[in-house]
């Protein structure tokens, strides 16, 4: 067989930014949708804080809406955001494939895709903590984006901290979605069933060894900031581990 | 536009070699060895599950082979964009992300599709009257299906695959398939492979015609050859065996005192002859062909040979 | 129509001759461009190309380059020679065959077809 039907190299343009805008087609899913929501969710929170500020009486009042920095309100987006991902491998993988793309472009475009909306809701998520600081909670004193998780240190940190969750949250997800697509039902049952054993595995090895004090002691040192630092080692396995699963993986069941 | 594959080459656009693709214990490619010739539209026809999606997947590098080669525009389409990008492939079965419409379908084409037209495309959308904007959950089986066709028409693609394009499509619709498929095919040649059941109503427009049964290529012919390539003769049992004595005989039936028997291709003196001998003459049509080479007759015969 | 039986690409060179023959195409007129005939026939170009590519070869049609297809001179009278020269073996003879399975005898169905042609 001779090549001469091969195109020059200047008609063969990467597909990953045709990935990108490819998921970004409807950007109410990806954006309208989580911003209408975090928007609700802060309204609900507004006024739970108003019923509290009202009712509980002025000495207690400080103390009472101090405990909202342990809100966990906003995990919401975070969850949404892991199921953008899940479909993005589950629906638009197989539609990509029938656009004549690589999985390797598909996945580069999906990382991509992951990364933008990930620094877009860090921007988000950190600006609204500095507002909510300069507005003192809101004229309340009510924490929503400036939980003791996150968006407590700089600035910079908060928006480090942000990013990194984001950033998790979509590879492992995509991770996740990966082994199904590829191995179905028996990849999820062997997938939990190793993270379990891995899970218990560990929990044992603390137990046994009597470190549970020297964990928890960890977790104190390394801080919040830091231990979500320490999460970019798990995002990284998961989002090398979904690439080389993915790069054998096929569209139909 | 750069033509991305000179419709004058003669290099095979396909070639691939004992081919394989196995899922546990079914084979559901078995053994292919073909090519495919550029500037052509060939029918891969067969019954359902006899391979047709299996080996397109293949050829698309959508799935992996088992054992084999496979070869497009000279190399593996597997992770291939230089291949894959010159590919259409409409699948019956294609997935959709979840909040998709039509128009996001057609936004998204001229990104992955070097020769996209879209004027072409708002032509088709109009003559199969798709509604763009209705979700595509939402749309019956030959809307969907209408979508594909649109999509693998106005993407031009220099190889373009059609997997049973036209389910749930009425008579009219197919019609319409068929002939801007035909005029968009003279106007910008290219290589189209058509996988169907409905032989009857594509036949005349295949070039090449490729059945395959349970995974095996049983007939890889020119379109013009296998016409009148068999021949049915009926009449009373002692013409028609006086007549097809000697010959190759692919199927005999008979009632009573008369008999109808299949057989190769007759000259036009040879069929002047039967008829003065009081015969029924009938050519068989591709469809039938098919029906008797992939029948449970013919599955029976070839399981004998193999053992 | 296009037939079961026999290659589409003879089937259309014959309905160019038929044309040919009954004048619909006349001499040093022009024919209708492949892509025509498949689009009209639904039949494959290359296919509908083979048929007109038969007729050049046998001098019925010729081609100018650039322009297209046209009906060669005298070509209509080369088609009726061949076709009176066949006309025997394709009709004559299964007239013959069916007419003796009948019991119809030579001389009778010279009358047939004279009562046939006296009464159309």
């Amino acid at each position: 067989m001779t090549t001469t039907v091969d195109t020059p190299s200047g008609t063969r343009p990467s597909r990953v930014v045709p990935v990108l805008r490819l998921h970004l087609t409807n950007r109410w899913t990806t954006i309208g949708t989580p911003l209408v929501v975090l928007a609700l969710i802060w309204a609900a929170n507004w006024i739970v804080w108003l019923l509290i500020v009202r009712s509980v009486g002025a000495d207690d009042r400080a103390d009472a809406m101090e405990g909202t920095q342990f809100s966990g309100a906003i995990f919401y987006i975070f969850v949404y955001m892991m199921v953008v991902a899940v479909q993005a491998i589950t629906r638009t993988f197989p539609f990509a494939l029938g656009f004549s793309v690589t999985r390797r472009d598909f996945f580069l475009g999906t990382a991509l895709l992951f990364a933008v909306l990930s620094a877009f809701y860090a921007v988000v998520i950190t600006a609204l903590s500095l507002i909510e600081e300069a507005t003192g909670g809101w004229g309340l004193g009510g924490h929503l984006f400036t939980a003791v998780w996150y968006g407590t240190g700089s600035p910079i940190e908060r928006f480090v901290q942000i990013l990194l969750l984001f950033l998790f949250f979509f590879f492992v997800g995509a991770a996740v979605a990966i082994v199904y697509l590829r191995w179905r039902a028996n990849g999820m049952i062997v997938f939990w069933v190793a993270v379990g054993v891995l899970g218990l595995g560990l929990a044992a090895l603390a137990t046994f060894t009597n470190s549970w004090p020297a964990v928890y002691e960890w977790f104190i040192a390394t801080g919040a900031f830091g231990v979500t630092a320490w999460s970019l080692v798990v995002t990284a396995l998961a989002a090398l581990v979904g690439y080389v699963v993915l790069r054998r993986a096929t569209p139909t069941a | 536009m750069i033509a991305t594959l000179p419709a004058v080459s003669t290099d095979a656009v396909v070639e691939t070699s004992h081919l394989t693709k196995r899922y546990g214990d079914v084979t559901a490619v078995n053994d292919v060895s073909i090519t495919i010739e550029p500037g052509r539209i060939h029918g891969l026809l067969g019954r359902n599950g006899a391979g047709k999606t299996t080996l397109m997947q293949l050829l698309t590098g959508q799935d992996f082979g088992s054992a084999g080669s496979v070869s497009v525009f000279g190399h593996s389409p597997v992770e291939n964009a230089r291949v894959l990008q010159q590919l259409c492939f409409i699948k019956e079965s294609q997935k959709y992300p979840e909040d998709f419409r039509p128009k996001h379908v057609f936004r998204n084409a001229p990104l992955f599709f070097d020769n996209w037209d879209q004027a072409f495309a708002d032509r088709l959308i109009a003559d199969f009257r798709l509604p763009v904007n209705r979700r595509i959950k939402k749309l019956s089986r030959g809307q969907l299906s209408s979508l594909g066709v649109i999509v693998g028409l106005a993407s031009r693609a220099p190889l373009t695959f059609f997997d049973e394009p036209y389910l749930g499509l009425d008579a009219v619709a197919r019609q319409l398939f068929y002939d801007r498929l035909l005029e968009d095919f003279a106007e910008h040649p290219r290589t189209v492979i058509l996988s169907t059941h409905l032989i009857d109503e594509v036949q005349n427009m295949l070039e090449h015609v490729i059945v395959i049964d349970e995974g095996r290529i049983l007939l890889d012919a020119d379109a013009e050859e296998l016409r009148g390539s068999a021949t049915t003769l009926a009449g009373t049992a002692s013409a028609v065996d006086a007549f097809t004595a000697g010959r190759d005989i692919l199927h005999r039936q008979s009632l009573g005192s008369l008999a109808q028997v299949t057989i190769g291709r007759l000259s036009s003196a040879e069929r002047r002859e039967a008829l003065e001998a009081g015969l029924d003459v009938t050519p068989v049509s591709l469809q039938q062909l098919v029906v008797a080479l992939s029948g449970e007759g013919a599955k029976t015969n070839r399981q004998e040979e193999e053992r | 129509m296009i037939e079961d039986g026999r290659p589409i690409f003879v089937q259309i060179a014959e309905q160019i001759e038929n044309d040919i023959i009954d004048g619909v195409l006349p001499e040093e007129g022009q024919v209708p461009s492949t892509n025509e005939f498949a689009a009209f026939h639904r039949i494959n170009p290359a296919t509908a190309g083979k048929g007109v590519n038969l007729l050049v070869e046998n001098g019925v049609l010729y081609k100018r380059r650039g322009i297209g297809m046209f009906v060669a001179s005298g070509a209509r009278e080369q088609l009726l020679a061949r076709r009176r020269a066949e006309f025997s073996a394709d009709y004559l003879r299964p007239l013959i065959a069916e007419a003796a399975k009948l019991g119809i005898s030579t001389h009778h169905l010279a009358e047939l077809i004279r009562k046939e042609e006296a009464g159309s």
